[in-house]
C-alpha cells in the first residue's frame, strides 16, 4: 500500500455523508438536561456551628497542651532546673527593677 | 451567516442561558448538531450510535459549559468535546471488538486494495467500510489522530489542544499511525484472499 492509495482511500472516505440529526434532536437533548440531578449548592455554615464542629477537637487539643506544661514544668522542677516563675523573679531583680533598669 | 457572526450570536445564546434560560440551549444544539453529527460518524458508523454520542457530547457540554471562556468559538470548544467523547467511545469499543471479531468488507473494496491500478476509484460508502476495518487495528488515540488530521483536516495544534498532548507527540504519533494503518490494509487484502 502505496502513500498515493492511502490519500486516495482518506479522499474517498472524507465524501461519506453522514447521517442527519433526527428532527427532535435538540429536545430529547432538552429533555436529558431536565432528567440530570441539579448541581448542589454550597453548604454555607455559620461561625458558631463551625466552632461547635470544631469544639471537641479544640478542647483536646488544648487539655494536651496544658498537661504538657504540667509535666514539663514539674520535670524540670524535679531535675533542679529553676521554675519559670522563679526564673521571672529573678529577672525582674536583678535587671528590670534596678536604677539602670526601665 | 459567516463563523464570526455565528460566533458572537452564540455568544449572546450563551450569556442568555447562563442567566438561567435552559431552554435556549436548544437552539444551541440546532446549530451545531450536524457538525457534532459529522465528527462522530468518523468513528462510528451506527446512526443510533452516532446519536447517543451526540446526545452525551451535548449534555457533557451543558455540564462543562462553566468551563467554557469565550477565548475561541464555541463551535471549536464543541468539536473538542466531541472528539473526547469519541475517544472514549473507541476505548469501550476496542475492548468489545476484541470479543467479537471483525465485519465482512465488500468485494468492491476487497477488489480495490488489491488492484496497483492508482486511477481505480473506490466509492465513499465502501472506502469509509474499509478505513474503519483497517484503523481497528489502531489504537484509540491513534485512530483519533488519523480520523483528525485525514479525515477532518485538522491541524496538529488543533488535534494536540484536543488530545491534551504536544504538536510533536501529535506529528510522531500520526507518523507510526499511519504507518499502522498501511500495515493493517496490507494485512487485510492478504488474509481476505
Amino acid at each position: 500500500m502505496n502513500d498515493r492509495k492511502l490519500k486516495q482511500l482518506f479522499a474517498s472516505a472524507r465524501k461519506e455523508a453522514a447521517s442527519a440529526p433526527p428532527a427532535d434532536f435538540a429536545t430529547d437533548v432538552l429533555r436529558a438536561i431536565r432528567r440530570e440531578p441539579p448541581a448542589a449548592a454550597p453548604e454555607i455554615i455559620p461561625v458558631f456551628d463551625q466552632l461547635n464542629l470544631w469544639f471537641p477537637r479544640l478542647a483536646l487539643a488544648a487539655s494536651t497542651v496544658i498537661v504538657l506544661c504540667f509535666a514539663l514544668d514539674y520535670g524540670l522542677t524535679a531535675a533542679g532546673v529553676p521554675s519559670l516563675s522563679d526564673g521571672m523573679s529573678q529577672l525582674s531583680a536583678q535587671w528590670l527593677l534596678t536604677p539602670t533598669g526601665l | 451567516m459567516n463563523s464570526t457572526e455565528t460566533a458572537s450570536d452564540d455568544a449572546e445564546l450563551l450569556e442568555r442561558i447562563r442567566g438561567g434560560a435552559t431552554d435556549d440551549f436548544a437552539e444551541l444544539v440546532r446549530r451545531h448538531q450536524s457538525r457534532v453529527f459529522a465528527i462522530l460518524h468518523r468513528y462510528e458508523r451506527d446512526a443510533h450510535k452516532v446519536e447517543d454520542l451526540a446526545q452525551e457530547t451535548f449534555l457533557k457540554a451543558w455540564r462543562a459549559l462553566g468551563q467554557f471562556d469565550g477565548r475561541a468559538p464555541f463551535e471549536h470548544w464543541l468539536s473538542r468535546v466531541a472528539a473526547r467523547v469519541a475517544l472514549d467511545h473507541l476505548r469501550k469499543e476496542k475492548r468489545r471488538q476484541n470479543e467479537i471479531g471483525l465485519p465482512e468488507l465488500g468485494d468492491d473494496a476487497l477488489d480495490w486494495l488489491r488492484n496497483d491500478d492508482e486511477k481505480s476509484e473506490l466509492d465513499a460508502r465502501s472506502a469509509a467500510e474499509l478505513l474503519e476495518l483497517a484503523m481497528r487495528e489502531l489504537s484509540p488515540a491513534d485512530r483519533l489522530v488519523i480520523t483528525m488530521q485525514e479525515l477532518e483536516g485538522r491541524s496538529v495544534k488543533e488535534i494536540a489542544v484536543a488530545m491534551g498532548a504536544s504538536g510533536v507527540a501529535v506529528r510522531v504519533r500520526a507518523m507510526r499511525a499511519r504507518s499502522k494503518l498501511r500495515q493493517a490494509l496490507e494485512k487485510i487484502a492478504k488474509e481476505k484472499l
